[in-house]
């Protein structure tokens, strides 16, 4: 351990945020991992229907999700560490810019559904479908949840009087989670074939 | 300390043995007794529920939503006798919620926030057994009642019966945020965080259950695989933890309005022999 | 700040990785365009979806500088989604 230290940054190794949190995190992504492993294992029983209902989807559509998602993940992760350094209006500024990130992703996905839905690709339309909105949409109720999150960060950051660097990193520890589940769910169900 | 503790200096430690003396000095003496007794109560109630649902009844896991006329008809041809005496325990039995209900709202009471939380939390749940519950279970007496009924009836009677236990998770999911928001804020650390998030987590595989109010067959069907079968996991361990957790709150409790004490790890359980 | 460079080029990283997956898209196709089922392109596209996982745990939630057990912990986690979606993709293909 102490090797590690020498070799590694000055700072003590600590959990990032609340260990509570990462409990949170690790159980939650077993459940999602649960419902991402019916799907695949429906996907690969019937690979027609699913490919063919699949070819509806926009590729480049995700492929921007993706990327808008990963920078905010990007932009909450610069927060932290500003507010590590003290640095709180870049921290609040990032923290914003995370809000606005989520919003882009929020604005394209509910337009994507809108465009499915017209399609005649509704929830129930086919079995592909269903796990299309029922994953999306459990992602998107753990983006909402989210905005609750950065509300949290930025209440925190504003004033001296709390400024609570532990419970920042909470914040942040829970917004990487929406992130990296909406990886898993790009690549299942845009990109696997 | 609060004057409701007696004085030490006219009680001794409770016998170490017989049994059954020991139970009566916590019965006379214990000023914890209502909290022991609500939470054996507690434990009391999921075992007989789980017991009369699975075992006795046999409605848990639930049947196909897909099924036929004569299926149906069939299934409770099966359960004529089942049905009613399971129910039969969990309507004596069904007053108890409210004891479980009284705890954990207990538990929100000793927390450093609004009574508030308690209070919602009291009334939801208690609404909460009626379709939670209650539904459920006259729907599937009446059911067995007359098997030479209209195969539509009997047919209205199970769709009803599990669309109404499997599907109104509204109640369950806004306590279970109640619950969660009042671990986050609370201050006096009765609950640890991560119970806090896990409700959050029982809360969101709740939401998902709602789909199967759409789908007849599927994984989202009432006894799909994500609507009920990992929903029953998460339920399990998340009704694990809460029981005990309570235990835990009730070992540590100190009816003061501070912070609780954590249990230290040598001091002897109150409840074990001295 | 030198910590603001690595997180962005951890940013790059995994934009790169995500536009990989437009080449692989491309490449999946048959002539004609329409999409092929493939027992390659699957187990592959999951395997880049976790490394990205990886990245994101090691550099954006900084479980790099965490205590060894977290590090374990989530490079754990990582295998376990990994065996249980590759598991049920193959099982699923087996008894189709």
């Amino acid at each position: 351990m102490t090797s590690d230290l020498a070799e590694t940054t000055k700072r003590v190794r600590s959990v990032p945020g609340q260990p509570d949190m990462w409990a949170f995190v690790l159980f939650e992504t077993l459940v999602f991992t649960a419902y991402f492993g019916f799907y695949l294992f429906y996907r690969a029983r019937s690979p027609e229907l699913f490919l063919h209902a699949q070819a509806q989807l926009d590729l480049r559509i995700g492929v921007l999700n993706t990327l808008v998602l990963v920078l905010s993940s990007w932009s909450v992760a610069r927060c932290v560490q500003s507010a590590r350094a003290g640095a709180y209006g870049p921290a609040l500024r990032d923290a914003s810019l995370t809000a606005l990130f989520a919003v882009v992703f929020l604005c394209v996905k509910v337009s994507e559904w809108v465009r499915l839905s017209s399609e005649g690709n509704g929830f129930d339309s086919n079995d592909f479908f269903t796990y299309y909105y029922f994953l999306t949409g459990i992602h998107f109720v753990h983006l909402l949840i989210g905005f609750v999150v950065l509300g949290v960060v930025v209440y925190q950051l504003r004033s001296p009087a709390r400024r609570d660097q532990q419970l920042v990193e909470t914040c942040a520890t829970y917004w990487h989670t929406v992130d990296f589940l909406w990886v898993l769910i790009f690549a299942l169900l845009y990109v696997v074939r | 300390m609060s004057a409701v503790i007696t004085p030490a200096a006219s009680v001794a430690a409770p016998p170490s043995r017989p049994l059954y003396r020991r139970i009566a000095w916590h019965w006379r003496h214990d000023p914890k007794r209502e909290l022991w007794l609500a939470w054996w109560m507690l434990v009391v109630f999921y075992s007989l529920f789980w017991l009369m649902f699975f075992v006795i009844t046999r409605v848990q896991p639930p049947p196909q939503p897909a099924a036929d006329l004569a299926a149906q008809v069939h299934y409770f041809r099966v359960r004529h006798l089942g049905i009613p005496v399971g129910f039969a325990v969990i309507f004596c039995i069904g007053g108890m919620i409210a004891t479980n209900n009284a705890l954990i709202a207990y538990s929100m009471r000793r927390m450093s926030v609004s009574p508030a939380f308690a209070y919602s939390y009291l009334i939801m749940y208690s609404l909460s057994a009626i379709p939670g519950l209650l539904l459920l279970c006259i729907a599937l007496i009446v059911g067995t009642l007359r098997p030479e009924r209209d195969p539509e009836a009997i047919s209205w009677l199970y769709d009803f019966a599990f669309l109404s236990f499997d599907g109104t998770m509204g109640v369950f999911l806004i306590g279970s945020l109640i619950w969660m928001l009042a671990i986050l804020l609370d201050k006096n650390r009765v609950f640890p965080k991560w119970f806090g998030y896990l409700n959050l987590c029982n809360g969101l595989t709740e939401v998902v259950v709602a789909p199967c109010w759409i789908f007849r067959r599927g994984v989202l069907a009432w006894n799909g695989q994500i609507a009920w079968w990992l929903d029953m996991v998460v339920f399990g361990v998340y009704t694990g933890a809460f029981i005990y957790l309570l235990r835990s709150m009730i070992l540590r409790e100190d009816f003061g309005t501070g912070p609780l004490p954590e249990l230290k790890p040598g001091r002897p359980d109150p409840k074990a022999a001295a | 700040m030198r910590f603001n460079k690595r997180l962005l080029v951890v940013w790059v990283i995994l934009a790169s990785l995500t536009l990989a997956y437009l080449w692989i898209d491309h490449t999946g196709a048959d002539s004609s365009g329409a999409l092929r089922s493939s027992a390659l392109i699957t187990p592959g596209v999951i395997v880049i979806a976790l490394v990205k996982v990886r990245i994101i745990f090691r550099e954006f939630m900084e479980v790099r500088q965490a205590p060894v057990l977290l590090c374990r912990l989530t490079d754990a986690w990582v295998v376990l989604i990994g065996v249980v979606l590759l598991s049920c993709y193959f099982i699923g293909v087996a008894i189709r």
